[in-house]
């Protein structure tokens, strides 16, 4: 220990044999994984047709990554599901299954965090919390959670006495106030409501911890009142309904989708494609935004089936007069949860941020799945 | 009047280890007062919250940062240039260098901690600074470290002891880790979860590498010098040291324990984490053992008061932090607050008391001025009780965190609530350590100010914190 370059050598490799089997070792074993489909072949080859997952985030969400990271919320919440030797993750409801390394690879910022002083967020996106209730909570916690003491970010909203076109009201004892988000405040949302590992891979299936007899009363406890009662229900249920109008409803005002895509949301065979279990229905909000405002055509596969039609837009003067933000957001909420199907809320603003976003397409230039599906981009 | 050489040495490092130490000082008083801000947050969470720049996330990091590179930095290499100088009876040359170095530190954690604040933080443990202020960082490290280490090659006597082999690798350890981490997490960045894996091995082998060898050479050195007695079993010191040097950089990794990476890397963190009982027990006995020979001593010299308070800490909270990283207990307290019991015990109760001992053993004998007696013990007891109220705080509120937290029937909400108040404790505790700091301070500014040297650096120092 004498000779100052021997130790340093020595002490220098016993540090760097620890970080060489850590990133080494780790990247040999998984630094090529790669996006692959729920269950594999039996020659272990992904079938040709499957749905690939993890899906990568709609640009807007990535955007909200950093904002996420930017404000520090990695140090009170996770962003992982432990194995169930491990941990009570998945009995506690906070996913299907453990998480696995594969469901980060697409992941820029990958904030795993280690401190719970809030619940973990790796199926926030899951969970039934309307965009709006992610704002209120995103704007004041306390607000929607009595006692919370999740921090709140009231800077990322505009404060206004009176209700505008976008806003989202806030009861707070006698006087309510409503607060507009910015487009920070839509990324962070945004973000949240994409992360879910909501599929399974042939690594992990989904958890049979909560089929067992418990699962009701942990579904309650999931569900706790705190979350679903305050803010849920009516809000929902409001946007399903007049949804639902439109999406019978022939004339103004109407969608008229019933037409083509059935009351069951089936579709019919080789003409026109269903909406339950769709990916474009029920993935990327973006994506099935755009698509509603300015049509379709063209090649599209859906569940696995192809199909070739026209569907005129119905949120740009076309055949009748065009839907407005507020019920494009009702129809599409509720395509996304009836029949079986769930997925978040769409709110008018995401509306309007996307057709802002198109603003400039000419209104019979309709979207073929193909182009819907190369750009994601990023706003 | 002929100077012995001792003098001469603490002559030639008085300049910068002032300047080290007093920015140091206003480190700590700037971490103690973002630790306060944030605590309170976590009671009242509406406190500031219309201040985008004090959102909770940013100052609890910025808090963590300002400790460990400002006054843990600062004061490493303050106590680090001494202890080598001495142990090494050679002079410190280029002390010049050493201030720039120290200038250009300060202002870039000054700068990393304002991009932190203003909201580009990077997401890595303990490299959450902005990457624009780590080459500074780096160039001003290596200038300090080099010249500390021509001090080291200029030795008398050429067989080393342990002080030395703790610091110095503790000196060579940091830009070490820093280049292996930067590398996996800027340069060439890794896919999905290896950047947590490396993440949670820069972070938590900064504490184990860097500021945990330092205070124990610290502890090495001064025991023996105050008690004039020889470490008792001495010859396991390097054994101590050696399986430090290869256990820590594995043990780290048991805090992933069952998280999305492969098994293999959690297992190995844990199995390295029970072996760690083994160069705790060495540091522990060779301490103890020695100290416990001459106890009224010990408790009369306040400087060893704080070491041996930082050295007993050490050993209690390390065996605990063995029994948490047993995969049985970690499922109920992984990511519950016992992880800021942890970062705690070892930044405060440990690293913290161990440089508060030296550096008020140190000062007198290079200013020739005395701290008073009651100023020192008014400091020691209020760590003391801070430390006390805050690690105790932690514990037993990580432990209701996690057991609460277990059972699915409760909902978070519930959970949270029966952890409050243990957070409004830590609050106080909090309060209490920063005034115990503001104390510290205070001490230091009446030895080093009235000094025409060390007035200089004073305000050199208080322009760049
Ligand atoms: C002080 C620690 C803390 C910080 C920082 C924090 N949270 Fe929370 N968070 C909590 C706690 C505690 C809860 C549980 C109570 C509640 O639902 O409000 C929670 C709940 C949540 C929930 C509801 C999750 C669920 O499943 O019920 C979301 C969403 C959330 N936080 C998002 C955020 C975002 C976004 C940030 C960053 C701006 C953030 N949190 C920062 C502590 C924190
Ligand atoms: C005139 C018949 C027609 C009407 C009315 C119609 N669609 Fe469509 N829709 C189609 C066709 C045809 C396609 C496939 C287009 C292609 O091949 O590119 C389609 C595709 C879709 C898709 C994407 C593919 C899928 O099945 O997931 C969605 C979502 C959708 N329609 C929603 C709606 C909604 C909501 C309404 C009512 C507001 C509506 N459609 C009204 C014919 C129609």
């Amino acid at each position: 220990m004498n000779n100052i370059f021997k130790f340093s050598i020595y002490i220098f490799l016993t540090l760097s044999f620890a970080w060489l089997a850590f990133v080494v070792g780790a990247t040999n074993q998984y630094g090529d994984l790669e996006p692959t489909a729920e269950s594999l072949e039996e020659d272990g080859s992904i079938p040709p047709d499957a749905e690939l997952f993890p899906k990568s985030m709609a640009g807007i969400a990535q955007l909200g990554a950093k904002e996420y990271l930017s404000l520090g919320c990695a140090t009170c919440h996770t962003q992982q599901v432990r194995s169930e030797e491990a941990g009570f993750d998945v009995e506690r409801g906070w996913g299907k299954r453990p998480s696995v390394p594969r469901d980060y690879i697409l992941q820029e910022e990958v904030l795993l965090g280690h401190n719970r002083v809030g619940p973990d967020l790796a199926n926030v996106g899951m969970r039934e919390y309307s965009s709006e209730w992610l704002h209120k909570h995103l704007f004041m916690p306390q607000s929607v959670v009595e006692g919370s003491i999740c921090q709140p970010s009231p800077f990322l909203y505009e404060e206004n006495k009176e209700a505008s076109v976008d806003s989202i009201e806030i009861t707070n004892g006698e006087t309510n106030i409503f607060i507009k988000p910015s487009l920070r405040a839509n990324r962070i949302v945004a973000y949240l409501e994409s992360l879910h590992q909501n599929y399974e891979l042939p690594e992990i299936a989904f958890s049979d911890i909560l089929e067992e007899d418990q699962s009701v009363e942990i579904a309650s406890a999931v569900a706790e009142p705190e979350t679903i009662a305050t803010a849920f229900p009516s809000w929902l249920s409001e946007q399903m309904e007049s949804g639902k109008e439109i999406y019978m409803k022939v004339g103004a005002g109407g969608g008229l989708c019933y037409t083509c895509h059935q009351i069951n949301g089936q579709g019919i065979p080789g003409a026109f494609p269903p909406l339950t279990g769709s990916d474009w229905v029920l993935g990327d909000k973006e994506r099935l935004i755009k698509l509603s405002i300015h049509g379709l055509m063209g090649e599209i596969e859906v569940n696995g089936e192809k199909y070739n039609g026209v569907m005129a837009g119905f949120g740009i003067q076309a055949g009748g007069p065009p839907l407005n933000d507020q019920q494009i957001a009702d129809v599409l909420t509720y395509i996304r949860n009836d029949w079986g199907n769930s997925a978040s809320a769409i709110s008018p603003e995401e509306v309007a941020s996307v057709r802002n976003s198109v603003k400039d397409r000419a209104p019979n230039q309709m979207w073929t799945a193909a182009e819907l599906q190369s750009n994601s981009s990023p706003d | 009047m002929k100077k012995n050489p001792e003098q001469e040495i603490d002559q030639s490092a008085r300049f910068a280890f002032s300047f080290f130490v007093a920015s140091a000082g206003l480190w700590l008083l700037a971490a103690a007062l973002l630790a306060y801000i944030a605590a309170a947050k976590l009671t009242d969470p509406l406190f500031l919250s219309s201040l985008e720049f004090f959102t909770y996330g940013k100052i609890k990091v910025s808090q963590a940062n300002a400790f460990v590179y400002g006054w843990g930095g600062n004061s490493i290499f303050a106590v680090s240039l001494w202890i080598i100088a001495r142990l090494s009876q050679s002079l410190v040359r280029g002390s010049i260098f050493l201030i720039f170095a120290g200038a250009i530190w300060n202002l870039s954690i000054t700068f990393g901690l304002l991009g932190i604040l203003d909201g580009h933080m990077l997401g890595h443990e303990l490299l959450e600074m902005p990457k624009q202020v780590w080459p500074a960082l780096l160039v001003s490290y290596l200038i300090i470290a080099f010249i500390i280490f021509v001090v080291f090659r200029s030795r008398k006597q050429k067989v080393t002891i342990a002080p030395q082999w703790f610091i110095i690798a503790a000196l060579i350890w940091f830009p070490c880790l820093f280049l292996f981490g930067w590398s996996g997490l800027e340069l060439n960045p890794g896919r999905g979860t290896l950047q947590s894996i490396l993440s949670i091995w820069f972070g938590q082998n900064v504490i184990w590498l860097w500021l945990t060898p330092v205070a124990l050479g610290c502890a090495y050195y001064i025991i023996p010098s105050v008690l004039n007695r020889p470490i008792d079993k001495y010859y396991l010191a390097v054994f101590g040291f050696w399986c430090i040097a290869g256990l820590a950089p594995w043990s780290v990794v048991h805090h992933l324990e069952g998280g999305p990476v492969p098994m293999w890397v959690p297992a190995i963190g844990t199995v390295m984490s029970i072996a760690m009982v083994f160069p705790i027990a060495v540091a522990s006995t060779n301490f103890h053992s020695t100290a416990f020979q001459d106890v009224s001593k010990v408790w009369n010299y306040l400087p060893l008061r704080f070491v041996i308070f930082g050295t007993l800490s050490y050993t209690i909270s390390s065996y605990i932090g063995v029994i948490f990283s047993l995969p049985a207990v970690a499922k109920l307290t992984q990511f519950s607050i016992i992880n800021e019991f942890h970062f705690n015990q070892r930044v405060y109760g440990f690293f913290s008391m161990i440089i508060f001992g030296i550096v008020y053993h140190i000062l007198p004998q290079i200013t020739g001025r005395e701290i008073g007696t009651a100023a020192k013990n008014f400091h020691f007891w209020t760590s003391a009780l801070g430390v006390f109220a805050l690690l105790l705080a932690y514990l037993v509120g990580g432990l209701t965190h996690g057991v609460l937290g277990q059972q699915p029937s409760l909902a978070w909400a519930t959970v949270i609530e029966s952890v409050k108040p243990y957070f409004l404790i830590t609050e106080y505790a909090f309060l209490i350590l920063g005034f115990s700091q503001l104390v510290f301070v205070l001490n230091l500014w009446k030895v080093l100010v009235p000094n025409p040297f060390a007035s200089s650096d004073r305000q050199a120092n208080l322009k760049t914190a």
